[in-house]
């Protein structure tokens, strides 16, 4: 058995699994013909064994997430006040209807995990009305929660099934009130992964919950000067297997939000470089530059027919391109950062096994080069040894 | 009666938006103070979420009509502000200009009421002569006191 305090951390995701202990960080490619307990007892059995199932602290984003449909009256306000306290939670959006347009929308087929209504302070009612039952009646979701203004909160919950009325997250102010859907969405997304099957099965070797990563991943910014050499504001790029995330600093943004908190969180779900590679090279088909990029990088289009070291590492810049590309102005997606102030941008998750500072610096200059028409150069810092997911779960598991 | 206000586009005047914000809640107003450094979609969007009767825009570095011009077709895009009353007011243009130009031409924009260089308590008496005259019996309604809504940093003017 390890020392009493050691921890061991362990993350799962959709492509690698990470344990790390007090002295060394192990990485696994996961065999998908296996449940994850089985791989994981497999590669690292050795390793599990010295630690007491409550020194075990055990973090997931493998399941990618819950996905939600908003229904809002404006982008300024409601809708944008709930995509940030979803993003925040871990939740990923995957549409935002404006209501008064809702008949215009088309109806999602995918199955939603949980969609969020809101639109109006709480003197506002009448915001909403039978278009949006009709709505909802048509729509294939698990939950529905309502955060909008509190008279038309009555009237939907009599018309919508397992309705869940929360307070408004818009005050009487035109304020954000993030603690009421934040806690529920926390709490939809950790049930969902302690429903998993798979994930189950880890409640084995630990006695403690199992967080999904993004959370984790949050508490560690407050905290990363300490470890990394990081000058305000940055950005902190995910690029994983299924999922990108992206952890910015709020000073990045003009925003009418004003929280607490000093960060926020967005992903692109469908924006990896290993389940994700065909949405991936779809987004690069659609983008002018990336053939610029290409030619730039010595290749060609075929790249993306490869699978080879070297197609995974063109992927990985290209992924890095289109990301930029989606926060600046030039490809509008939920926000848009003040890039040209970024002093440092820090990479964690597969790309850093993968690629050099040299070959992410590259693509950077690249495309503050071609987009943003500036010779801007932000600091490139890598986190080879996911140092930033261990500094969340260790202050994580110290807090416990 | 609900009132969305702010100083538009770039423009960082934050005192006067303050004088602003003061007079209309001592008339009565409820006050939705959008700050300094709105942009025309913000206003529409906060009319919508609050469902206000009347936006007083305002703008004192002249560059208004840069944002105006764009009021008829982005009012247009939204379908519950049709009754709402659009007014704006202080110094709306650059350099010189006088009232009988600035005017007709800010209606045309899609603006009920536009105040050149008017002083804030006779703007302010022209909106309650305006609604008193297209909204008989609603001046008064809605609650007193100020609400407050400056999420932006504020800079001195």
């Amino acid at each position: 058995m390890s020392n009493m305090n050691e921890k061991l951390l362990i993350d799962i995701g959709s492509t690698y699994f990470k344990v790390s202990t007090d002295n060394s960080i192990e990485q696994h490619f996961r065999d998908f013909n296996k449940q994850i307990l089985d791989d994981l007892t497999h590669k690292c059995g050795d390793t599990l064994q010295r630690y007491d199932s409550k020194n075990v602290h055990i973090c997931s984003s493998a399941n990618g997430g819950l996905s939600t449909l908003i229904i809002g009256v404006t982008h300024s306000f409601s809708l944008k006040y709930a995509s940030n306290i979803a993003y925040n939670a871990g939740i990923n959006v995957i549409d935002s209807i404006i209501f008064q347009d809702i008949e215009d929308y088309s109806i999602p087929s995918d199955l939603i995990d949980v969609v969020i209504i809101v639109g109006g302070i709480n003197s506002n009612g009448g915001v909403f009305d039978e278009r949006l039952t009709s709505y909802l009646a048509k729509l294939n979701y698990s939950s529905v929660v309502y955060v909008g203004n509190q008279p038309d909160g009555a009237l939907v919950a009599e018309r919508v099934e397992q309705l869940v009325v929360l307070p408004n997250i818009i005050d009487d102010r035109l304020h954000i009130v993030e603690e009421h859907l934040k806690d529920f969405l926390t709490n939809l997304y950790q049930q969902d992964i302690e429903g998993k099957e798979d994930i189950k099965h880890l409640y084995q070797i630990t006695d403690n919950q199992i967080y999904s990563t993004p959370y984790v991943v949050t508490k560690s910014l407050p905290l990363i000067h300490g470890s990394f050499p990081v000058t305000d504001p940055f950005i902190l790029l995910d690029i994983g297997g299924a999922t990108t995330d992206v952890h910015y600093s709020k000073d990045l943004v003009n925003d009418n939000i004003v929280t607490e908190q000093g960060f926020d969180r967005l992903v692109f779900k469908k924006l990896g470089v290993y389940k994700s590679r065909q949405s991936l090279i779809f987004t690069a088909e659609n983008n002018e530059f990336s053939y610029e990029l290409l030619m730039h990088l010595k290749v060609t289009e075929n790249i993306y027919q490869e699978h080879s070291e070297k197609a995974t590492k063109v992927l990985m810049q290209l992924a890095i391109f289109l990301v930029l590309c989606k926060m600046s102005h030039y490809r509008p997606a939920y926000v848009t950062l003040r890039l040209l102030t970024v002093n440092s941008i820090v990479f964690t998750g597969g790309i850093t096994k993968v690629l050099t500072t040299e070959d992410i610096e590259d693509i950077v200059a690249f495309f503050y080069r071609k987009i943003l028409n500036s010779d801007h150069k932000p600091v490139t810092v890598l986190d080879s040894g996911y140092n930033i997911w261990t500094l969340g779960a260790k202050e994580h598991a110290v807090c416990l | 009666m609900k009132v969305v206000t702010g100083v538009i586009g770039n423009d960082i005047h934050v005192v006067a938006n303050r004088l602003m914000d003061l007079s209309l809640n001592a008339r009565g107003y409820e006050v939705f103070n959008l700050g300094v450094n709105t942009y025309l979609e913000e206003f529409f969007d906060a009319a919508v979420e609050t469902g206000a009767d009347i936006l007083l825009i305002s703008s004192l570095n002249g560059e208004a009509e840069g944002w105006a011009r764009e009021v008829k077709l982005l009012k247009a895009e939204y379908k519950s502000i049709d009754k709402l009353i659009m007014m704006i007011g202080g110094n709306l243009t650059v350099g010189s200009g006088n009232a009988e130009d600035i005017v007709p031409r800010y209606q045309n924009y899609g603006f009920n009421l536009v105040c050149h260089q008017v002083d804030l308590n006779t703007g302010l008496d022209m909106l309650e002569a305006y609604v008193d005259e297209h909204r008989p019996g609603e001046r008064g309604k809605g609650e007193l006191g100020n609400v407050e809504h400056n999420t932006r940093e504020q800079v001195p003017s």
